[in-house]
């Protein structure tokens, strides 16, 4: 005869807390603090879209006289941004921006319907924070399209426009036509090497 | 025999069970979003185009090159060797053998290093490690390997030394040499020279 078999309940009790540690253990199982929203097909799908980005012309209307509600974000060091910055603009670095208290602040600006905008200083340095936000379900988060460098080009000459994605040669002639003999004949090709500016009028697209 | 302990085993068989499936509600290791962010904030994962244009010209058996423009624009031109892998088709599983392969380093690129930034974070989120972006694209890699501009007289040695070697790039890459094409789908593209082409200022 088993000790156990001398009280039955013991056995019970001591079984039945063991699978509540188990079920505990199963609920509780890795809740990291932040998660992601969307899966990696849905950023493929992100980075393809439209939906990738904010120009400075809209930036402005944004900024000056609409109602809409904004909030800038710039995620440069404090040196950049001591030297300038869009006006209004915060200075959070973007690995600050995932600490506890700017992720709730994240959240109450979603919920109030702000615009996030965050910039560095060209349009790379915000791509992969800005696709991290989007990632994690911050879908007013919006990126600035090149950057404050462009933004700055883009107040001194109000008719550029920013094209990041598109090839500004058509690479197979360029790499043909340019190619180096130089020994028996050095005049400048200048109609071999036409150089394809493909069309900057296009409207600005995020996504490229 | 107790029924309590009948019911209590099939519930304990019932959560092991449990326990056995439950890591395969991920069929991918991701890293987490802080992670990822703090990795984003590195600038080691970009690659210069003459470093790339070095690994390509001294056949460094580790360079990945992948081409993330649409088919039509790989087919149209694409570095040596690269594979093309459209950045909307990243995650399809055919292209997903291509990355993570041991001893391999990938380096993505595009029209510019946006795209290829892009597909570096979704790459990384995955998990995925030695994977680098070729800074500035292609557009980058027109200017400074296949048109390079002399630097001023005023300029450092080092200068020069990365002119003469672009110059020398240059020639590899537009049909000086031509390699024995891959086999495959690699794609590989040897831009032979014209005999009728003129002279080119650049290189």
């Amino acid at each position: 005869m088993h000790v156990h078999e001398l009280n039955p309940k013991k056995t019970v009790i001591t079984m039945i807390i063991f699978v509540v540690v188990i079920i505990a253990g199963l609920l509780t199982i890795r809740s990291p603090r932040l998660k992601y929203a969307l899966t990696p097909e849905q950023t493929v799908l992100l980075t393809a879209s439209d939906d990738g980005g904010i120009s400075p012309e809209k930036l402005e209307l944004l900024l000056t006289g609409s109602t809409e509600k904004v909030e800038v974000i710039d995620i440069r060091n404090h040196y950049e941004f001591a030297r300038g910055h869009i006006p209004g603009a915060r200075n959070i670095s973007a690995v600050e921006l995932l600490e506890n208290d700017n992720i709730k602040w994240l959240r109450i600006l979603q919920e109030e319907g702000f615009t996030v905008v965050i910039y560095g200083k060209d349009q790379l340095q915000a791509n992969g924070p800005w696709m991290v936000f989007r990632q994690i379900g911050f879908s007013n988060v919006t990126v600035l399209l090149g950057g404050y460098q462009y933004y700055l080009a883009y107040k001194d000459n109000k008719t550029q426009k920013y094209a990041p994605c598109k090839a500004d040669f058509n690479y197979a002639e360029v790499a043909k036509a340019s190619v180096a003999d130089g020994e028996d004949n050095n005049q400048p090709a200048k109609k071999t090497t036409i150089v394809r500016r493909k069309k900057k009028g296009g409207a600005v697209a995020g996504g490229c | 025999m107790n029924k309590n302990y009948l019911v209590l085993a099939i519930l304990m068989i019932l959560l092991a069970v449990g326990l056995l499936l439950v890591p395969e509600r991920q069929n991918y290791q991701q890293i987490e979003p802080e992670k990822l962010m703090w990795d984003i904030t590195q600038t080691s994962r970009f690659v210069t185009v003459d470093q790339v244009a070095q690994m390509i010209i001294e056949g460094d058996p580790t360079l990945e090159l992948i081409d993330i423009r649409p088919v039509a624009d790989f087919e149209t031109f694409s570095l040596t060797n690269a594979i093309n892998i459209p950045l909307d088709s990243l995650m399809k599983p055919d292209y997903q053998d291509y990355l993570g392969i041991e001893d391999m380093n990938v380096v993505f690129y595009g029209n510019s290093d946006i795209n290829a930034d892009q597909a570096w974070v979704i790459a990384k989120r995955m998990g995925y490690n030695s994977i680098y972006v070729m800074q500035g694209g292609l557009n980058c890699w027109i200017r400074k390997i296949i048109q390079p501009v002399e630097p001023d007289e005023s300029a450092s040695q080092e200068e020069f030394d990365l002119y003469q070697f672009r110059k020398g790039a240059c020639a590899f890459f537009t049909g000086t040499k031509v390699e024995a094409p891959d086999a495959g789908k690699t794609g590989i593209k040897v831009v032979k020279r014209k005999k009728g082409t003129a002279v080119a200022g650049g290189c």
